[in-house]
């Protein structure tokens, strides 16, 4: 990767850092270039030092996108509208995608100084973005953040955060590593479940003793036949670490059907239901019941004539249901008579949302709402539950050790192998 | 039904249904509990696996023999990790299989194949993340082509302790190209000795990465990482 070749030509990207805290080598690089100008004619343009409505090029975080299709686009839309993000350049495995795009950035900045790349190496090899943008399938995730980490990047990955167990630590490490600000990407967890948490952190429900989380389908494995391919894809990028398959339009469709319709649905690529929309459900529960710094000990699995169910059981004695018989979403039992002391509901720093909150975050280096080891958490409540549905059995597990207890079949399930050349 | 869905995986391909093969799925999670009646099921996923049933039926069969093959089953998985078309899950299979022969056996696939396909079992070898894996990675560190160095360092920071850190850090020393691979797999060494309490050992390796001529993320890692000593001193 030529470095130098890789350099933005937008206005805010007058400096160029290495990594560490690139907040502070910009405003340095300015200070620096405004000593030159003493010598030398130097130009710097009113963009560049900012105005009324927006701050200075050096106030700004350079950003990039990587996967910008349904969702991508959303989170590029979020960042694009901020004043003290520059958007600079985007990555894809589609060509259509990279154009639009790339027209998008450019029509919003009135230049043409976005840069495509159809591999991420080469977009994480530029020196000058602070932070990326996530919105893959989810079978790319882990290696995407934690190679970000790798080069000094910040992250905002969609939801959900993993595709297997073992990922989340791997991803938590690499962020903890290098010290970067690493973000998961539901703003659901705390804009829907406002009726149920407001009320649990002020004490109302006394202790929580459960909370049930409706979701599904599983995941299920992909068999789709192969299509013509009618889009201009490197299909093998885009499958990635992902066992090899046929292209099919279903199989990669970024639709947000879990019912076999896209890759969300299928087990090489989503955690299917469970994670796609058990990140929002599980996030909201276990933040109801504040337990978001927890995993789970235990998965009860359940099996009747009323159904099959699951019952997560935790440390502290609370029990997440999963679909159990005759419950409603987040509906909570707690104990009758019981007032806790409240307690102040934790909000999103900055503003605008868990975009803002991420963006804030990488200014100031503190933790953001959906710090990565939390989305971790979450998305463990899915796997487990994933893992036992497909055994069909209760299973004990290690959080410490992450893995679980007296069952090396479960334990073969913890991750799995990627296509070569592709590793964690 | 078994017999059936064993029928049916000789025709099974893209496109075929895939409840033409839950019973053997539901034999896979049934024979959680008697050892006997999963022996028998391996065997039979062993002969399909040696037969010639398509690409994606194999592949099937390799996520099945994952949950449950033992090294009976090494032999066939071998030799469809040398192929272009199921090395992967062959290798996801070879993966999880318990004893020194899975491992024997990826430690050969990287030294005979080449390409994508050797660092696939170079990358196998990590992911078993077992100590005795080092030795086989070792070598691969010298290798001419960087990709092949970086799968290794890869493995090697994925197995850490001290027995990988020995051997990166020379690598390290020696390396003209890019290290990252290189640097972050030593750091994740140092990790691993640091959850290990072996303090001293991931402090020395952090002061390694300290000085100067490192570049500033490094630094800023190795500052996080002697922080952490600190904090584990104090610990205990």
């Amino acid at each position: 990767m030529n470095r130098t070749s890789g350099k933005p030509t937008c206005k805010a990207n007058v400096a160029s850092v290495a990594d560490g805290h690139r907040g502070a080598t910009r405003r340095q690089f300015l200070k620096a270039a405004g000593a030159a100008a003493i010598g030398a004619p130097l130009i710097i343009t009113s963009s560049a030092l900012g105005n009324a409505d927006r701050p200075a090029a050096s106030d700004r975080i350079v950003m990039a996108g990587i996967g910008i299709g349904n969702q991508g686009r959303g989170d590029q839309g979020a960042f694009l509208g901020r004043n003290d993000v520059q958007y600079v350049a985007m990555c894809d495995v589609r060509d259509a995608n990279r154009k639009q795009c790339k027209a998008n950035i450019d029509n919003h900045y009135q230049n043409k100084d976005c840069k495509t790349y159809g591999d991420f190496r080469e977009l994480l090899a530029r020196d000058d973005i602070d932070a990326v943008h996530i919105a893959t399938p989810d079978h790319w995730h882990a290696i995407l953040v934690i190679e970000a980490c790798r080069s000094g990047k910040d992250v905002y990955c969609q939801k959900p955060e993993t595709l297997t167990l073992r990922e989340g630590p791997l991803m938590v490490a690499a962020a903890r590593r290098y010290g970067r600000v690493v973000s998961g990407g539901s703003q659901r967890v705390m804009e829907d479940y406002r009726g149920m948490l407001e009320p649990a952190w002020a004490g109302e429900f006394g202790t929580i003793k459960s909370i049930n989380v409706n979701v599904g389908p599983l995941p299920q494995l992909c068999n789709l036949p192969a299509e013509d391919m009618n889009e201009d894809i490197d299909w093998d990028m885009w499958l990635g670490p992902a066992s090899w398959g046929p292209y099919n339009s279903k199989r990669c469709s970024g639709s947000y059907s879990i019912n076999g319709a896209s890759w969300r649905s299928f087990s090489d690529y989503s955690g299917g239901g469970m994670t796609d929309w058990g990140a929002h459900h599980f996030g909201g529960a276990t933040f109801v019941c504040d337990v978001r710094e927890l995993q789970p000990t235990e998965v009860v699995y359940n099996d009747n004539a009323q159904g099959k169910w699951l019952d997560y059981i935790y440390p502290n004695g609370l029990t997440i249901h999963h679909n159990k018989p005759n419950s409603g979403n987040l509906q909570i039992v707690g104990t009758p008579g019981e007032k806790l002391a409240p307690k102040p509901i934790p909000e999103y720093k900055g503003w605008g949302g868990i975009y803002g909150d991420f963006i804030h975050c990488v200014k100031t280096r503190e933790t953001p709402f959906r710090d990565i080891e939390r989305g971790v958490n979450t998305c463990v409540l899915a796997h487990l539950g994933n893992i036992a549905y497909q055994l069909r059995r209760s299973l004990k597990w290690d959080a410490a050790a992450q893995q679980f207890v007296d069952d090396e079949e479960a334990n073969r399930m913890v991750d799995r192998g990627r296509r070569e050349p592709w590793q964690l | 039904m078994l017999d059936q869905a064993f029928e049916a995986l000789k025709k099974y391909d893209y496109g075929t249904p895939i409840s033409e093969l839950q019973a053997i799925e539901d034999a896979v999670v049934a024979s959680h509990t008697d050892a006997a009646v999963r022996q028998d099921l391996e065997k039979r996923l062993i002969a399909a696996l040696d037969s010639g049933i398509s690409r994606d039926a194999k592949d099937y069969v390799c996520r099945k023999v994952a949950m449950i093959g033992s090294p009976a089953a090494v032999p066939v998985l071998s030799k469809l990790a040398a192929s272009e078309e199921n090395s992967h899950l062959a290798r996801h299979a070879l993966e999880r299989i318990p004893g020194p022969e899975a491992a024997a056996a990826l430690a050969t696939a990287a030294t005979q194949l080449t390409g994508k396909l050797k660092i696939g079992a170079i990358a196998s070898i990590g992911a078993r993340r077992e100590t005795a894996g080092v030795a086989s990675l070792a070598p691969f560190l010298k290798d001419a082509d960087p990709a092949v160095v970086r799968s290794a360092a890869l493995s090697l920071g994925t197995i850490g302790g001290a027995e990988a850190a020995a051997v990166l850090q020379p690598a390290i020393q020696s390396a003209t190209g890019d290290k990252t691979a290189l640097i972050d797999s030593l750091l994740q060494c140092a990790e691993s000795l640091l959850n290990s309490k072996k303090t001293a050992e991931a402090k020395a390796i952090y002061e390694s990465l300290s000085g100067d001529q490192q570049p500033r993320l490094i630094r800023l890692a190795a500052t996080r990482g002697l922080l952490a000593c600190g904090a584990k001193a104090v610990e205990s």
